[in-house]
Formats: structure tokens, C-alpha cells, sequence
């Protein structure tokens, strides 16, 4: 590596280091109370996927570059070159950390793994390299963003023809719209994903309430967020900010997409509308009465998997509960505490990029399939775009026997259709 | 011989402390002043009032307690013993009566807060041989859990000394002597301070313990001071 690219990528490392940064550069005492908090660590048994492990590796370039002891005495602290080799290091530390932050539920100060990685991931987008699909995937999101017109049409052709599926969901009044989009001033802009599985339900269960909604035409998932770029995470965000202010919305509703709830909600700043994950709302629908469900539309036992972005990282946990014991009587916990859910091992872009992490996917999630196996669920719901196809993934390549299904599309097939107000 | 006890006992010690104060307020006030993280870092479910359970995570080791027991007992015991033997050293600079509300002998435990705290440093430093804590560590683990054994060590044979073998010549009133001189910036050694048969651990241990004030505000130590903030962040 020459220096001109060290020094740039430094550039980009400085840049990351804001004060709680800085306090989980400083602070590890390598005590080693982490070692049984990572999933992949718990799977897969090799010491570099330990959080502190993780950590170690960007905090050992921190403590070349950015402290007086990297000049002065690097060996005691195992300070290292920022080299090819160390970005290969960061690769694997990074792309193999799924950020679901459980290792910060155990470690005595709360040192958060992900934002160590985030390091990690910038300096990889830096050299460029970082996976490229997932590049490729965010550079998508922001083009759409900027030329929305060359989409709109298509987008619109595509949602008429989901229509009918709706009705057929949720009878409708005639010259009602089953999917309504670009309504000014409506309550509510739904933000799905570019899958009917993630418009269909929802749709059905926001004219089941009588909302007033507005489907966004974009997609909400973030993948800016994924390859840990801050400036496209922005532009992807942005997109959906500026659309909820030009419909003039009071509310946005991100859908079962854990990321984009996260980022939506911690990351948008102050804004003249909320932000609700659609579990929420779907919870809030049912305290109010605005939809019925029929408890006699599932069998066997349920379990439900919090994704750690909109569980431990976002808090959103009652709500899913709340909607779970109007769906059924047999609904299972996968552990006593939510903050200490095994995650599915499929986040931080890692379904995303597909085939290519498919099995280390697999192997570093076992302790999760044990987990799930545990209740004897024959039904196991998330709320989670990402988990759900990891953990698809899982029961087939395991051979779990249950039915990984979303929590809307549950709700969706138990609305109770006399209800209607 | 008796340059060196003089360089040990005054000039390093200021530099020591020098070393100490400066380092640690220049970090800090570098640390804090950096912009803070544009969105929460909390974990959730959240538990009010935020602050008091800051301040139980960090003074508590909850997780700790929970994930590793053992380390647990050795943690909380190791820290109440530094507590005590920071209490312990402010009364060996002269008489402080708020720390006599309840009278007790110049250094509380009657020389068992340095065994227990030598026990823990031991179990600590040896933990760290055993996979995978051994991976995880660095040099500088080692170096300051063997630091802090020396100290601790050389400190603890003159309480001990005075406690249990009835030794009498260096007593706390020469301390006295000699530390508030220190403070008051006229060094002044009594004979007995410098020149006793005890002398030696003396030298030692104020020796290791310049090295290790020195070494505080450039390695992991700082989380005393980050380990509050943190936990705050982390309960949002």
C-alpha cells in the first residue's frame, strides 16, 4: 500500500473518531466477559470472532496512528500498519460481525462492536474493498432517487397489478384505490421493499383499518448502511425524508425491514413527522379496535425472532407480543430476555450479498437454529425482511421443520372481515 | 545508593504525578470535546431514570456478575480495595477528619485489603494464560496487572510489617513528614523514611507506582474515567 492511500484512508478513519468513538477505542480492558456474546463466536468457536477480538484489530491501527504510544511504544500495545494485510484482517472482522450489538448487552462498559466495525467497513470502501454488490445495490437506491420520473411510471404499472391481490385479501368499496400512492397529505407513507410480500399484507391491513396512507415509491431498506458509508446511508435516507415532506405526511411507517427502521428512526434528525416501525402500528390498530383477528387461523406452536435492529437496538419488543397473543394461544419465548435473542446471522448485509455468505451464513448460525429448535415452535415469526430469509435459509439447509413467516402476513390472513368500520 | 533513593523518592514522584495529572486532563478534555455520535447508541428495553442505572452499571459490574461470577467476586473486591488504599494514602499526607468519622488505624483492614488485592491482581494476571482471554490480550495487560502486583506487593509488606511483625521504625507519622513536605513542595526525607532497615520497599514500591502513573493516562486505565460516560450512552 503507498502512502498516499494510507493517508487517505486515515483520512477517512480520523473522520469516524467523534467522542463515543473514541471512548470504545480507549477503554477495552480485554477482559473477555464478551467471549460467549457472538453468535458466530458461540457457532463457530474460533477466538477472532470474540467482539473484543473484532474490536482489537481496528483499535490496534487506532493505537499506531492516532495515539502518542503508536510512535513512541507500539508493541505494548500490538499496534499495527495500516497494510493490505490489515485491510484483509478488517475485512474478515467486519463482514463476518452481523451488528446485532448483543455483545454490548455483556461487556462491563458497553462498548458498541458495530461502531468499531463501522470503521472498519468505511476504510474497506475507501481502498474499494468492500463487497461490491453491496455498492452496486446502494449506488441503485441513490440513482432512483435522483431520477424518479424514468421509475415512476413502471413503479405505478407494477403496483396496479398488485391491486387485485389486495382486494382479494380485504374486500374493498368500490372506487376505493387498493394501493394508494403520491396522496398528499395522507396520515401515513408506508415505506415497503421492492417484493409484494412486503406490499400485499400491509396494504390489506391499512384499508382494513380505514388508514389514510400513501405508499412511498421507494424502497426502504438501506444498503448505504450495510457497506458502512455514511454519505450514501444519507442519500438513501433522504429520498424517503424529502418524499414524507413534500405528501406532507404525519407519519412515516417503515416496513418489516430492520435496518431501515434503525436508520429511519435514529438517524433522520428531527422531523416534522414520526417514526413507526409497522409492527407498531399494526399493534396500535388493534389496541384502538381498527382490525379484528381471528385467533383460530394457526396452528401448532409460535415463536417469535426479535430482529436485534428493531428489538435490542430500537426497542420496539411488546408490540410484536402484543400482536402474538391476538393471533394465538401458544406462543413461545426463544429466551427469557429479549436483549439476549441470538441473532438470525444474517444482518449487517450479509443476506444481501447472497450466495457468497450463504454457508459461512450457515455455520455461524447454529447456535440460533438450536435456539428455535428449543421451543419446538412449528411456527417461527419475525419481523424482518433480512431475518426472515436467513432464517428461510436455516430451516432448509437444517431441516428445522417450521414455517418462517413475516408478522404482517400473518395479520393479513387472520383479519377478521366483518370488522370492518 | 542514596542519590537513587533521593531521585525515586522526590524528583520522579513530581514527574510521576506531573505525568499523571497533565496526561490524564489533556486526554479527557481531547476525548470530550470531540463531537458527540449524531444518534442514540442505547440498548434496549430502556430503564428509568437513565442515570442511576449508569451509575449501577458502572459501579455493579451487572454483566459481569451475570456472565462470569467468579471474575465478579475478584472485580468488586480488587476495586473496593483500591478504594480503600486511595483512602488509606490521602490519610498518610496528614490528618483528615472526614475520613475519621468513623476512627479507624491508618490504612482500614488491618493489612488485609493488600492480600485480597494482591490475590485478585494474581487471579487476574493469571486468567489472562488461559484461552481465550490470552488471545485477546496485549502486552500492556500484562505490564500493568504486574505493575499493580509489585506495587500492591511492596506497599502491602509495610502495612504489614507494622501490623503483624511489630516493626516500628517507619511509622505514619513519618510518612506524614516526608509526603506533606511533597505537597507543600519542600522535599524533606526523614532519616527514617530513607535510611530504616523497611527503606528499600519503600523505594520499590513508590518506584513502581511512578511507573505506573506515568504509564495511566496513555493505556486502558482510562476507563475509570470513560466507564460512566459509556455506560450513560448505553442506557441512553
Amino acid at each position: 500500500m503507498d502512502q498516499q492511500t494510507r493517508d487517505d484512508l486515515l483520512k477517512l478513519f480520523q473522520g469516524k473518531l467523534n467522542e463515543a468513538m473514541r471512548f470504545y477505542l480507549e477503554t477495552c480492558t480485554r477482559c473477555g466477559v464478551c467471549t460467549e456474546a457472538c453468535h458466530v463466536h458461540a457457532s463457530m468457536g474460533q477466538v477472532k470472532y470474540i467482539a473484543a477480538y473484532r474490536a482489537e484489530i481496528v483499535r490496534r491501527l487506532y493505537k499506531k496512528y492516532f495515539k502518542g504510544r503508536g510512535k513512541v511504544w507500539p508493541s505494548v500495545g500490538e499496534a499495527k500498519e495500516l497494510s493490505e494485510m490489515a485491510l484483509d484482517e478488517l475485512y474478515d472482522a467486519a463482514y463476518s460481525c452481523t451488528g446485532c450489538r448483543r455483545c454490548m448487552v455483556y461487556c462491563p462498559f458497553g462498548i458498541d462492536t458495530q461502531m468499531l466495525m463501522s470503521i472498519a467497513k468505511l476504510l474497506l470502501v475507501g481502498a474499494e474493498s468492500e463487497p461490491e454488490i453491496l455498492t452496486l445495490l446502494a449506488d441503485t437506491s441513490i440513482e432512483k432517487g435522483k431520477s424518479i420520473e424514468l421509475f415512476k411510471e413502471n413503479f405505478m404499472e407494477g403496483i396496479k397489478r398488485l391491486e387485485a391481490k389486495v382486494v382479494s385479501k380485504w374486500k374493498m368499496e368500490a372506487g376505493e384505490t387498493a394501493i394508494p400512492m403520491d396522496v398528499e397529505g395522507a396520515d401515513l407513507l408506508y415505506v415497503a421493499l421492492a417484493g409484494a410480500h412486503s406490499i400485499i399484507p400491509a396494504a390489506a391491513i391499512f384499508n382494513a383499518a380505514g388508514e389514510n396512507w400513501t405508499l412511498s415509491f421507494f424502497e426502504a431498506v438501506n444498503f448505504g448502511a450495510f457497506v458502512g458509508d455514511p454519505t450514501k446511508s444519507k442519500l438513501i435516507l433522504d429520498r424517503i425524508v424529502n418524499e414524507a415532506i413534500r405528501l406532507k405526511v404525519k407519519e412515516v411507517c417503515i416496513c418489516e425491514c430492520g435496518t431501515a427502521f434503525r436508520v429511519m428512526k435514529q438517524l433522520a434528525g428531527k422531523q416534522p413527522f414520526k417514526v413507526s416501525s409497522i409492527t407498531e402500528v399494526h399493534a396500535r390498530y388493534i389496541r384502538e379496535g381498527r382490525i379484528k383477528l381471528d385467533k383460530n387461523k394457526m396452528d401448532g406452536g409460535v415463536t417469535y425472532h426479535d430482529p436485534c435492529q428493531i428489538a435490542r437496538n430500537a426497542g420496539v419488543m411488546d408490540e410484536p407480543r402484543y400482536i402474538l397473543k391476538h393471533l394465538t394461544d401458544d406462543y413461545r419465548e426463544l429466551t427469557d430476555d429479549p436483549r439476549y435473542n441470538w441473532c438470525c446471522g444474517g444482518g449487517g448485509g450479509l443476506v444481501a450479498m447472497g450466495e457468497d455468505t450463504l454457508d459461512f451464513r450457515m455455520k455461524s448460525s447454529r447456535v440460533k437454529v438450536d435456539q428455535v429448535n428449543a421451543t419446538g415452535a412449528d411456527i417461527l415469526a419475525t419481523a424482518c425482511e433480512n431475518c426472515h430469509a436467513q432464517l428461510d435459509n436455516l430451516n432448509d439447509h437444517y431441516k428445522m421443520g417450521v414455517e418462517v413467516k413475516f408478522l404482517s402476513s400473518m395479520i393479513a390472513d387472520a383479519l377478521v372481515q366483518d370488522a370492518q368500520p | 545508593m542514596e542519590t537513587l533513593y533521593y531521585i525515586i523518592l522526590v524528583p520522579m514522584v513530581y514527574v510521576a504525578f506531573a505525568t499523571f495529572f497533565i496526561g490524564t486532563a489533556v486526554r479527557l478534555i481531547k476525548i470530550f470535546r470531540e463531537p458527540s455520535h449524531p444518534a442514540t447508541l442505547q440498548i434496549y428495553p430502556e430503564k428509568k431514570p437513565r442515570w442511576l442505572w449508569a451509575l449501577h452499571d458502572t459501579f455493579l459490574f451487572p454483566t459481569v456478575r451475570r456472565h462470569k461470577p467468579l471474575l465478579w467476586v475478584f472485580l468488586m473486591a480488587f476495586h473496593i480495595c483500591i478504594l480503600l488504599l486511595i483512602m488509606g494514602h490521602l490519610e498518610l499526607f496528614g490528618e483528615i477528619e472526614t475520613l475519621q468519622l468513623i476512627p479507624h488505624e491508618i490504612f482500614l483492614g488491618q493489612g488485609f485489603v493488600g492480600l485480597i488485592a494482591s490475590i485478585a491482581l494474581l487471579y487476574f494476571l493469571f486468567r489472562r494464560f488461559i484461552s481465550p482471554v490470552r488471545e485477546l490480550s496485549v502486552p500492556e495487560d500484562y505490564y500493568l496487572l504486574i505493575l499493580l502486583f509489585l506495587i500492591v506487593l511492596f506497599g502491602s509488606q509495610m502495612d504489614w510489617a507494622r501490623r503483624w511483625y511489630f516493626y516500628e521504625e517507619l511509622s505514619v507519622d513519618h510518612y506524614r513528614e516526608y509526603l506533606s513536605s511533597m505537597l507543600y513542595f519542600k522535599p524533606y526525607l526523614p532519616a527514617e523514611v530513607s535510611d530504616t532497615g523497611h527503606s528499600f520497599m519503600l523505594v520499590l514500591h513508590v518506584f513502581f507506582a511512578n511507573l505506573f502513573l506515568m504509564f495511566f493516562p496513555f493505556s486502558q486505565l482510562m476507563h475509570s474515567f470513560l466507564s460512566l460516560p459509556m455506560n450513560k450512552l448505553r442506557r441512553g
